[in-house]
């Protein structure tokens, strides 16, 4: 069992700012667990810091309650100054053993804060104490470690090196990767919907988190021929961990798909790296543009009547900006104007970002793209813009009409105008959704 | 004020240090405890209630992520900087929207802006320290924003690198216009979230509120936090209005200025009594503002006694008198027929029984105001509990007889087992308690929150009694959701749970 590497924030994410537009590191790895159903979340930290993520992580993440282990039902260490002195892992070997007693888990995953960092505890080795007894995963999350981005990594960097045995593979069975809990907002409805349309065309997808057995589908993660990271960064170290390891290729695709176009790319991809029947596939696609389509006619006069060919803009991270303005771009005939990605991407990463948004759009127009994540500076960056529609935060929403003179769609964390359930703009029948939500900011007798 | 009191709590603000005493020290706040009122008092007498340690514990909030970090940015024309990781600040990003839902029709001003930023601490700065960086915070926030206040709120990890939060402010103070509020606020420096409480008006009373120019007689300090809706205001605003009184409501969607006036009121009221209670007594001491700690304006006797307490000491005994008998006649009919609809709720004809999951402020005025609807309290479950409240808590059991008092903060588990356990009528949830909800009997909340405008929402005054009443009885009406998420959902906790009759099964031994 390799100790997982201590990890460091991403590049350039230690200014100053305003409202950023996620959490710490430690809310990521937390609200990756919480999504891994089945799995018990243990925080070693302070009392506030789970509370403070039920509020700045699930609530902003689409108005999410906790569910039966997240918020107040997570177990937490609760450090105080007392505990700081001696230190916390008396604290911690307690809370680990009456949570396994208490509380029902397929897989425990103790997530680290500030405190025990700054303290020194050897969580690890407390952890070790119980592995005969449930399956346990340290992930060390000091807060000031990155951001939510980092602990997503962080975590699934600590089940693949703390939990994972080398499985074999399994014909027709991949990963996927990338979708980031909370901070892609959709992560629910389209997990689900990405694994619904691989099925299609008999790929098995492993989307890990919202089945219900969590661990076992962690466990199977070695088992893929392929793992597909949805997104130009994120999910991309734990990939390459997986390769390493165990020898699963991984590629990556710009953003969750949506829409047929996009939709149709992906599964072409994935087909001819799997090798499958070709036929069969175009056959399922062929299917789907067909039903989608014929919805897309109803949407014409609404569309055609009252605002067609609309400038819009972006205030998103980069995988919600990638897929929703390519949809609106390539299928819908919509003009993107300025486009804010607010995810604090590594600068190795933006060329593709900016490549995946501009290139061989279907309009000679191409988008301005900033990576901005101070919510001051693109508040600035979006004033004099004339855009119609603004796909955007509920930080947007109150200001978008009077200060931009743009309708608001709230598409991106965080959103807490928005309950996000079961949500999805994924696969062929995705677009439809997002385009009932944008007609629906204007609709009205024709 | 008596003798006993006094040994009780440490009543002397001491303003030039650079934050209060935690509750733990002030006024021995536990957080944990499951027996009676009775036995609560006398332990709290005998000066031996103890806060222990829980080898199972649930998160729950800190000085900073309770309370602080989702309400401290509301005031209007000031600017926040969390000197702290990422993390410690997410709770804010509601800031925009937080008090947007208020139309402009019911007096939310139609402009204003509401500022945070982040220090957003990296290994970095844990290594070679950040106060350069905050300093530079400070600049950016006053050249952004042109605050009339910056409030710097602390973390575990400020703290733990020793920060010279004052040395700093006291550097840059003097080329900055705004003034700067240091708040230390570090989360594992009390168990109690009250002191989050004390240590911001330790900033306000230290740093902001300005000798008085001139006394406002008509003037009344009314702390309300966020449990208590804007429509809460409405109507203190309403009762205050007809005795010629204005409400300076603080600290939530103020101005600077209503902070920096506090000194010139006429006296400090209460609607939440140990929030406020630091605040209260840093003004009287400091610069003579009269306060009073009970009761509450919440049912119709506490309303009546809590306007008579401001008339003392405004001038308005007489009037007072009137202004309650015309509420009285406006009001006493409707809670008449409160009481007979829920006189009716339960075939044998026995009262409605609740537990409400309430603030050790809320305990003392809620109890008597379930009483006055005709509900029978099985328990007061209360998030802590320190000596501000005992004498009033000695009182209140006189008053209405000994009930149980399960103490802890937030901790889900607990709660789920004492609602059980207790089995009322109706469950009034605080959102904190996890899966607490899932049951068979009647369930709603406790309380709307802060920018809440709809009528429905108030519990406030005469109009928030006969609202919050109706609002009960609405909730008896349907028991589908908790009883379909009971059958169709799991429960967080294994069986032996509720099998064992223990809710503080967990308490760890006591320290030597």
């Amino acid at each position: 069992m390799t100790e997982t590497e201590t990890y460091t924030g991403a590049v350039g994410a230690s200014e100053i700012l305003e409202a950023p537009r996620y959490s710490c590191a430690f809310a990521g790895a937390y609200a990756a667990a919480v999504a891994t159903y089945g799995a018990v979340p243990i925080l070693h930290s302070g009392a506030g810091c789970g509370i403070a993520q039920l509020f700045g992580q699930f609530y902003a993440g689409g108005q999410n309650a906790g569910g039966p282990t997240g918020g107040t039902s997570t177990p937490c260490s609760s450090l105080v100054e007392d505990h700081a002195i001696f230190g916390g892992e008396q604290k911690l070997r307690d809370l680990i053993a009456s949570s396994i007693e208490l509380m029902a888990g397929d897989l425990y995953v103790v997530v680290t804060g500030c405190v025990p960092s700054l303290i020194g505890d050897d969580v690890e080795a407390v952890a070790k104490e119980f592995r005969d007894r449930a399956p346990i995963v340290t992930v060390n999350t000091a807060g000031f470690k990155g951001t939510s981005y980092d602990g997503y990594e962080a975590y699934l960097l600590a089940v693949i090196d703390q939990l994972l045995e080398d499985r074999p593979t399994k014909r027709g069975r991949i990963n996927v990767l990338g979708v980031v809990p909370y901070q892609h907002l959709f992560w629910k409805g389209e997990l689900a919907t990405i694994r619904e349309t691989f099925a299609k065309v008999g790929v098995e997808a492993n989307v890990v988190f919202t089945d219900f057995d969590g661990l076992e589908r962690l466990k199977e993660l070695p088992e893929a021929e392929l793992t597909v990271v949805l997104s130009e960064w994120n999910g991309h170290r734990a990939a390459a961990r997986l390769e390493e390891r165990f020898g699963v290729p991984y590629v990556t695709f710009p953003s969750v798909p949506v829409g047929p176009k996009q939709t149709a790319l992906l599964l072409r991809e994935v087909a001819t790296r799997l090798g499958l029947d070709e036929g069969r596939v175009e056959a399922v696609i062929k299917a789907e543009e067909r039903s989608a389509y014929r919805f897309v006619e109803y949407l014409g006069d609404a569309y055609l009547l009252v605002r067609p060919h609309p400038y819009f803009s972006v205030i998103a991270d980069s995988g919600a900006a990638i897929g929703l303005l390519r949809y609106l771009t390539d299928e819908m005939g919509y003009l993107p104007d300025l486009v804010q990605i607010t995810d604090n991407p590594p600068e190795d990463r933006r060329e593709a970002i900016t490549g995946a948004l501009v290139s061989h759009l279907a309009t000679s127009v191409r988008p301005e793209v900033r990576f901005e994540t101070d919510a001051w500076r693109i508040r600035q960056n979006q004033r004099g813009r004339t855009s119609l529609f603004l796909l955007a935060s509920s930080l947007e929403k109150p200001i978008a009409l009077e200060e931009f003179g743009t309708l608001p769609i709230t598409v991106a964390f965080p959103s807490y105008d928005r309950m996000i359930l079961d949500r999805s703009y994924a696969g062929f029948r995705g677009g439809l959704a997002l385009m009932e939500e944008i007609i629906s900011t204007y609709a009205g007798p024709l | 004020m008596t003798e006993k009191q006094r040994s009780l709590i440490d009543e002397r603000i001491d303003l030039s240090t650079s934050t209060c005493p935690n509750r733990e020290d002030r006024a021995n706040g536990i957080n944990v405890f499951y027996g009676s009122a009775t036995e609560l008092v006398g332990k709290a007498r005998q000066g031996c209630l103890k806060n222990r340690d829980r080898k199972f514990q649930q998160t729950s909030g800190c000085a900073l992520n309770f309370y602080l970090s989702v309400r401290v940015g509301t005031i209007r024309d000031a600017a926040v900087i969390y000197h702290a990781p990422l993390g410690c600040s997410a709770a804010s990003l509601g800031y925009r929207e937080l008090y947007r839902g208020v139309p402009v029709e019911l007096g939310r001003p139609a402009n204003y802006d509401l500022h945070w930023m982040t220090t957003n601490l990296s290994e970095r700065d844990v290594v070679y320290g950040a106060t350069a960086k905050l300093g530079e915070a400070i600049a950016e926030a006053e050249r952004r924003y042109a605050p009339k206040a910056i409030f710097i709120l602390t973390s575990c990890t400020s703290g733990s690198i020793g920060e010279d939060i004052e040395g700093l402010v006291n550097e840059v103070q003097p080329a900055t216009k705004a003034r700067i509020v240091p708040i230390h606020c570090e989360g594992v420096r009390s168990r109690l979230v009250q002191t989050g409480y004390d240590a911001f008006w330790h900033g306000v009373l230290k740093y902001l509120v300005k000798k008085p120019e001139k006394k406002q007689e008509d003037l009344v300090n009314v702390a309300s936090m966020l449990s208590y809706t804007w429509q809460d205001r409405l109507e203190i605003k309403r009762i205050l209005g007809r005795l010629g009184l204005r409400a300076n409501f603080i600290p939530e969607f103020a101005t600077v200025e209503q902070l920096e006036q506090l000194a010139e009121a006429a006296v400090t009221a209460p609607i939440c009594p140990t929030y406020t209670d630091y605040l209260s007594r840093g003004l009287h001491q400091e610069f003579g503002v009269p306060f009073f700690l009970y009761p509450s304006p919440m049912g119709i006797a506490n309303t009546d006694a809590w306007l008579r307490e401001i008339a003392k000491h405004t001038g308005k005994e007489d009037e007072v008198e009137r202004v309650i008998e015309e509420e009285h006649a406006v009001w006493m009919p409707k809670l008449k027929a409160i009481r007979e609809d829920l006189a009716r709720i339960k075939p044998d004809g026995s009262k409605v029984t609740v537990l409400g999951s309430l603030g050790q402020g809320r305990l003392l005025s809620q109890l008597p105001f379930f009483d006055e609807l005709g509900l029978e309290s099985v328990a007061a479950m209360c998030q802590d509990f320190d000596n501000l409240i005992l004498e009033d808590l000695e009182r209140l059991v006189e008053k209405v007889g000994d009930f149980p008092v399960p103490i802890n903060t937030f901790q889900a588990a607990e709660q789920a087992h004492i609602t059980r356990q207790l089995d009322p009528d109706l469950a009034l949830t605080c959102p904190f308690q996890g899966g607490a909800f899932k049951r068979r009997k009647g369930l709603t909340r406790i309380h709307a929150l802060r920018a809440d405008p709809h009528p429905w929402s108030a519990q406030s005054g005469y109009a928030g009694t006969a609202a919050f009443g109706s609002f009960l009885i609405q909730s008896l009406k349907s028991h589908s959701f908790q009883q379909t998420l009971e059958e169709k959902t799991a429960d967080s906790y294994r069986p032996w749970w509720y099998e064992q009759p223990n809710p503080l099964h967990y308490l760890a031994e006591e320290r030597p």
